[in-house]
C-alpha cells in the first residue's frame, strides 16, 4: 500500500511505528497496515478483524474527542498527529496509541453495555466498549509531558 | 485500499444503496447524508448492499441506526445483503444484528419489504 503524504513509517516484522495527522482520512491506513502486521504474527483472521476494529475506535475518538476544536488540548500549539507504536512481546502484540489532545477520565468511564444501547438503538458510544470487548487489555494514562496514551493488548492464543 | 464510494438504484418502491470501501468514522457521513436525501425524497425502504464493503466502524454502524429509527417510524426500514463474512462475524459478535436484519440474497432482501 502507498504511503500517503504526511506520514513517517517504520516497520519490521514483530514491529510497527505510524505517525499520522489526526485526522480521519488516515484511520483506512493505520487500520490496514495493524491488520497486515496481526496477520503476520499468527493471529487468526477473526482476531485480526478485532484488532483492526480497536485500533480504528481508538483512533477515531482521537480524532473525533481528544482533537474536538475548542477543547483544551495538552499541547494546545501543535497539529494534531497520532503516533501508533505495535509490537509483538512474547505471546501477546501491545499497541500504544499516543496524541495530545484533550485527556480523557478514562477509568471513570463507564458507558452502558452495548446490548443496552442497542435496545435503544442509540447511535455513538460504542467505541471503548467495542475495545474492551475485542481486546485482552485497554488501558489509559495522560501525562502533561508525554501526552495522552491508550494501550491496547491482545494476546495470542494457541490453537 | 478500494476508495469509498455510494451507488444507488432504484428498485420499484425500494432503493438499493451499494457501498464499495470502507465505512468509517472519515466515510460515513457522507452515507448519512446521502440517506437522509432519500429520506427527505420519501424513501423509507433502503436496501444496503456490503458486497464490496472492506470494513464497517462503530460510527458506520451508529448512522446504519439511526436511519432505521427514522425509517421505521414511517414504516421503512434499513435492511443489508451480501454483508461479507468477517463483517458479519464482527457486528453479531457485537449483537448489531439484533436491531438490522441482514439477508444472503438480494432477491429474498426486497420481497422480505413487502412481506409483513
Amino acid at each position: 500500500m502507498d504511503k500517503p503524504d504526511n506520514v513517517e513509517l517504520t516497520a519490521s516484522t514483530s514491529k510497527l511505528s505510524i505517525h499520522t495527522p489526526g485526522h480521519g482520512s488516515y484511520l483506512n491506513y493505520i487500520r490496514t497496515l495493524v491488520g497486515d502486521l496481526a496477520r503476520k504474527v499468527g493471529f487468526p483472521e477473526d482476531d485480526v478483524a478485532k484488532v483492526e476494529m480497536s485500533v480504528d475506535e481508538a483512533c477515531s475518538n482521537v480524532v473525533k474527542h481528544a482533537y474536538a476544536p475548542k477543547k483544551a488540548w495538552l499541547w494546545q500549539h501543535r497539529h494534531p498527529e497520532i503516533r501508533l507504536d505495535m509490537q509483538v512481546v512474547d505471546n501477546k502484540v501491545i499497541i500504544e496509541i499516543h496524541d495530545h489532545g484533550q485527556k480523557f477520565d478514562f477509568a471513570a468511564y463507564r458507558p452502558d453495555a452495548i446490548q443496552d444501547r442497542l435496545k435503544d438503538m442509540q447511535t455513538n458510544g460504542y467505541g471503548i466498549s467495542i475495545m474492551r470487548e475485542f481486546m485482552d487489555e485497554v488501558t489509559y494514562s495522560s501525562c502533561d509531558s508525554t501526552g495522552n496514551t491508550l494501550r491496547l493488548v491482545k494476546y495470542l492464543k494457541k490453537t | 485500499m478500494k476508495e469509498f464510494r455510494i451507488d444507488q438504484e432504484t428498485k420499484g418502491a425500494i432503493q438499493v444503496v451499494r457501498l464499495t470501501g470502507s465505512l468509517d468514522m472519515y466515510s460515513f457521513p457522507r452515507l448519512e447524508t446521502q440517506l437522509n436525501t432519500n429520506l427527505q425524497q420519501g424513501h423509507h425502504a433502503i436496501l444496503l448492499d456490503c458486497k464490496d464493503l472492506d470494513y464497517i466502524g462503530s460510527a458506520g454502524l451508529g448512522a446504519l441506526i439511526g436511519f432505521a429509527k427514522k425509517a421505521r417510524e414511517k414504516g421503512g426500514d434499513i435492511k443489508l445483503v451480501n454483508v461479507p463474512e468477517r463483517i458479519y462475524k464482527i457486528i453479531e459478535l457485537l449483537g448489531f444484528t439484533k436491531v438490522l436484519q441482514v439477508h444472503n440474497d438480494e432477491a429474498a432482501a426486497l420481497a422480505s419489504f413487502t412481506a409483513h
